[in-house]
């Protein structure tokens, strides 16, 4: 009869509490989102199952070591978000997947990118309003860069307690880019400036593709050292794609390993949002911020587009602004999509991949100079 | 602390200029230097290039007088390259063949092929043709 109550008493129905029952609430809403909906599946399933796994009441998943005794599987995997490992080799695939063209024939649309990185600024400004010390406030910044694996990489380099609300509401707003891009859009540019039909774009050599990644990580490597992680990774994985002599690693960056590091990432990621965490007010602010970081790197993108538009006599569509929060392709496709609307004949779709990349190595740069400067 | 004194306590205006400043010199040079790559690769190949060039041979695609709404002449003219890439390929390939051959309009008429369904998307951006495709 003993044992009996023993068991009893271990069993989560014993030991569940309501913050627990919560988390797994929102767990398995997000793992709805991510099957039913399709709200970026290849992350929102592993996490909202990781979220699950480690909310059930006596979940040994993320215990640490104890008395010789091993931690849970999770918390091993775990030491690779915490030592930084996992986000640059996510960056690694992205890379090998990643074609520089259209920024390498455009390159002045690095500046959409550098333009649409202002919202992670300012909401930088906005969390230290709110409390957050600098480098949470800097981790709640960086989802307005809408890169998953810099959001994760910077939040569990300066502030690991809010990884789980961090990389759920990059995630979810990433996610949510053809929702709420659009508006911003068509607010702030007129009919006349979406219909804009841009030059064709010139053809890029095989040379340039091989020198591009080079070229990137000597300047922002001597710039600034502390994005090398990510950006070093991102262009080792470009350089691997476009070298023409090394076919299988760019195929294991893009596949394979990719795929492992998501799953691994995804898991670990999910099981750092637990209640203690993540049903907290932080987590309703850092969820608003967010939103905050991504209309404004939209909305600041856009504003950048118009300018160029002006300068060049109307030859960029404003619209393609609206790429450079990252987001790879999504937001690009948002562009083809609002422009479309202007223009049945306007083709805008590789034009906004060039703001588009550009973003991703704006984020990385932005990630890099919190690191330099709060850590 | 809440507001503008935790702002400015934590230097918050000082490291958002600064931020912003890095952000914009780092992309703005990047974008510089790569403007000017295709120029220097020129001219290495200019000064580099001592033999006598041997004309590359014409590809063997004719081109009819290109109307790039017409899908039966996109698909005339879209099939031997598609012969070239793999059976399940990326619409940037069949672009990028498509400048490579001179064909007049390649947006129009790959989105030509798209509307008609003769190209079909296979998700993550691949996509396969399907010339006898009945609309």
């Amino acid at each position: 009869m003993e044992m009996i109550l023993e068991f009893i008493e271990s069993t989560g129905f014993a030991n569940a509490d309501v913050p627990s029952l919560v988390m797994m609430a929102i767990a398995l809403f997000l793992l709805y989102l991510g099957i039913a909906k399709k709200y970026e599946p290849l992350l929102l399933v592993p996490i909202s199952f990781g979220m699950l796994l480690v909310n059930f009441p006596l979940s040994p998943l993320m215990i640490s070591p104890d008395n010789g005794q091993p931690g849970g599987l999770l918390y091993y995997l775990y030491m690779g978000i915490e030592l930084g490992i996992y986000p640059p080799l996510i960056f690694l695939g992205i890379g090998a997947l990643t074609d520089f063209g259209p920024l390498i024939s455009n390159p002045k649309t690095l500046l959409l990118g550098a333009a649409a990185q202002v919202g992670i600024f300012i909401t930088f400004l906005g969390a230290l309003a709110f409390g957050f010390s600098p480098q949470e406030a800097g981790a709640i910044g960086i989802i307005g860069g809408a890169d998953g694996p810099t959001a994760i990489y910077l939040t569990s380099m300066m502030a690991p307690h809010l990884l789980g609300a961090v990389s759920v509401a990059a995630y979810s707003y990433m996610a949510l880019v053809p929702i709420i891009q659009p508006p911003i859009m068509r607010a702030l540019t007129t009919q006349k400036e979406r219909a804009v039909v841009m030059e064709e774009l010139r053809e890029v050599s095989k040379t340039e593709r091989i020198l591009f990644p080079i070229v990137v990580i000597v300047i922002t490597g001597l710039f600034l050292p502390a994005a090398l992680p990510l950006l070093g990774m991102l262009m080792l994985g470009n350089l691997f794609r476009e070298c023409g002599v090394t076919d299988r690693l760019s195929k294991a960056s893009q596949n394979e390993l990719n795929n492992i590091i998501v799953i691994f990432l995804g898991l670990t990621v999910g099981a750092k949002a637990s209640a203690e965490y993540f049903l907290t007010v932080q987590t309703i602010q850092i969820i608003v911020l967010g939103l905050v970081a991504f209309a404004i790197g939209t909305a600041s993108g856009v504003l950048m587009g118009k300018l160029m538009c002006k300068l060049t006599g109307g030859k960029v569509n404003p619209l393609i602004g609206a790429a450079g929060v990252s987001a790879v392709p999504m937001a690009a496709r948002v562009c083809q999509t609002v422009g479309r609307e202007a223009n049945p004949s306007n083709f805008l779709l590789m034009y906004a991949m060039g703001p588009n990349v550009a973003g991703v190595i704006g984020s990385a740069i932005a990630a890099g100079i919190f690191l330099a400067l709060l850590n | 602390m809440y507001g503008f004194d935790a702002i400015s306590d934590n230097n918050g205006w000082f490291i958002a200029a600064i931020g912003v400043s890095i952000v914009f010199t780092g992309l703005i040079v990047l974008s510089l230097v790569i403007a000017q790559l295709h120029k220097v690769l020129a001219l290495v190949e200019k000064l580099t290039s001592k033999s006598e060039k041997i004309p590359e041979p014409k590809p063997d695609i004719r081109i009819p007088p290109a109307d790039p709404n017409d899908v039966e002449t996109a698909v005339q003219v879209f099939t031997p390259l598609i012969e070239e890439l793999s059976s399940e390929f990326q619409l940037s390939e069949l672009y990028a063949l498509a400048k490579e051959y001179h064909l007049p309009h390649p947006h129009l008429s790959i989105r030509c092929l798209l509307e008609s369904g003769r190209l079909q998307p296979l998700g993550d951006g691949v996509f396969v043709f399907v010339p006898n495709c009945q609309e």
